[in-house]
């Protein structure tokens, strides 16, 4: 109950949002100077981070698309789709987790441009969702009183298939337009569990694309990406009250 | 931009967190031995210079003097675990020597990431649980009775042996 009061709440901030950006559009323009049109599209990309990691790190190899959709001009939809398999080799446990994620919501962009700049320093939610298995491959059992000798590691292999978690993400990112449509980002998220399922005597100590889990439910990401803007029309920019009542004083 | 500043530092922080996860949690347990008093058996009775020793092992695990409960560590290997218990170590009339064989099944049950897992333990039941058996060079037995009182060895907040003497 918890969690779908949790889910709730972040949908009515979302749609909140939304509704404070509806009121601009009731402003009426009264300019001269030619109204300044702004671009509107498609941008995909991929997480350059979990890329390069897959060749320097043996244990790893991940791949991340990433994608958003301008709604307003302000609002963004976006999401990210991945996949991963990566062994971690901890002191009493060393583990296989291979699987796929979805993570979609919206990222809200609070930078103002000048001209005809594109940039964007945004904050947003995701809810993400994980399917994946583990294979736990060693265990070494904790013995604090080793009278008997070193605990000897037990080679196990077993496998858990059909595992499922899903959870909420608080994005911070920017995006720079360095070449013409082409734009390099990177984002940290904040993680928080919603439900999880977890392995019969085991646990889910990773899972892909919410990374590493932390006691008390909680997880940090990280992505560098790079990405293509595709242009699919153009809007003209609705003057803001501000701006007129300026107007008027002059 | 202040926000991703903060946000970044949290970041850093909690990653270089990473490898200080210490086990915290209670694992493996060994076994809980009470010693009572034959003549009084609701009563706790302290042992006198009791040496303990694993078979086999060449270390002792240590001569106990004025306490009744003692924690034995059982061999998270093996299905048996055989102790020499010899009372009044020190003396050379008075020693006397009990082996004491613990018969049980193991699971290893996990526990955290940074505990990994544990062995819990489930003794044999009555008789085979615990076995007593007398020195080579037979002198009597110094142990009188022995009640098992709980066979699932899962803590140590537990007494699971009880032993009058």
């Amino acid at each position: 109950m918890r969690h779908i009061s949790k889910f709730f709440f972040s949908v009515c901030i979302v749609l909140l949002s939304f509704l404070g950006n509806a009121q601009e559009k009731t402003t009426i323009k009264k300019d001269s100077i030619p109204p300044k049109k702004e671009r509107y599209g498609l941008r995909v990309g991929v997480d350059l981070f979990k890329l390069t990691r897959s060749f320097y790190e043996t244990d790893y190899r991940g791949l991340e698309l990433v994608g958003d959709y301008r709604l307003t001009r302000r609002h963004y939809l976006a999401a990210e789709i991945g996949n991963e398999d990566k062994t971690v080799s901890d002191d009493q446990v060393n583990f296989t987790t291979k699987g796929t994620y979805l993570k979609a919501g919206f990222d809200y962009n609070s930078f103002q441009n000048w001209g005809n700049m594109e940039n964007i320093i945004s904050v947003g939610l995701r809810y993400g969702v994980s399917s994946f298995s583990q294979t736990l491959n060693s265990y070494q059992v904790y013995n604090p009183n080793p009278y008997f000798g070193e605990s000897p590691v037990i080679i196990s292999g077993e496998k858990f298939d059909g595992l499922s978690a899903q959870w909420i993400e608080v994005v911070a990112g920017m995006k720079a337009e360095v070449l013409s449509n082409i734009f390099v980002g990177f984002s940290v998220r904040l993680n928080r569990l919603v439900s999880q399922n977890r392995p019969n005597n085991f646990d889910n100590l990773y899972i892909p694309g919410f990374n590493r889990t932390y006691n008390g439910d909680f997880g940090i990401g990280f992505n560098y990406t790079v990405s293509y803007f595709i242009p699919l029309y153009k809007a003209t920019v609705k003057a803001k009250k501000k701006e007129e009542s300026k107007k008027k004083k002059k | 931009m202040k926000k991703i500043l903060t946000l970044l530092l949290i970041t850093i922080s909690l990653s270089s967190c990473e490898k200080d996860d210490i086990c915290i949690d209670e694992t493996t347990p060994r076994l809980i031995l009470e010693f009572y008093d034959i003549s009084n058996p609701s009563n706790l009775k302290n042992v006198v210079n009791l040496k303990i020793k694993g078979v086999g092992q060449t270390d002792d695990l240590g001569i106990y003097n004025a306490v009744s409960k003692i924690e034995l560590p059982l061999d998270i290997t093996q299905d048996t675990t055989q102790y020499s218990l010899i009372l009044n170590s020190t003396s050379s009339t008075g020693a006397n020597e009990d082996f004491l064989q613990f018969n049980y099944t193991r699971q290893n049950v996990f526990v955290s990431r940074a505990c990994g897992y544990k062995t819990v333990f489930e003794l044999n039941g009555f008789p085979s649980g615990v076995i007593k058996t007398d020195a080579a060079i037979p002198e009597g037995f110094w142990i009188q009775d022995i009640n098992i009182l709980t066979t699932n060895i899962e803590t140590e907040n537990e007494t699971h042996i009880k032993i009058l003497f």
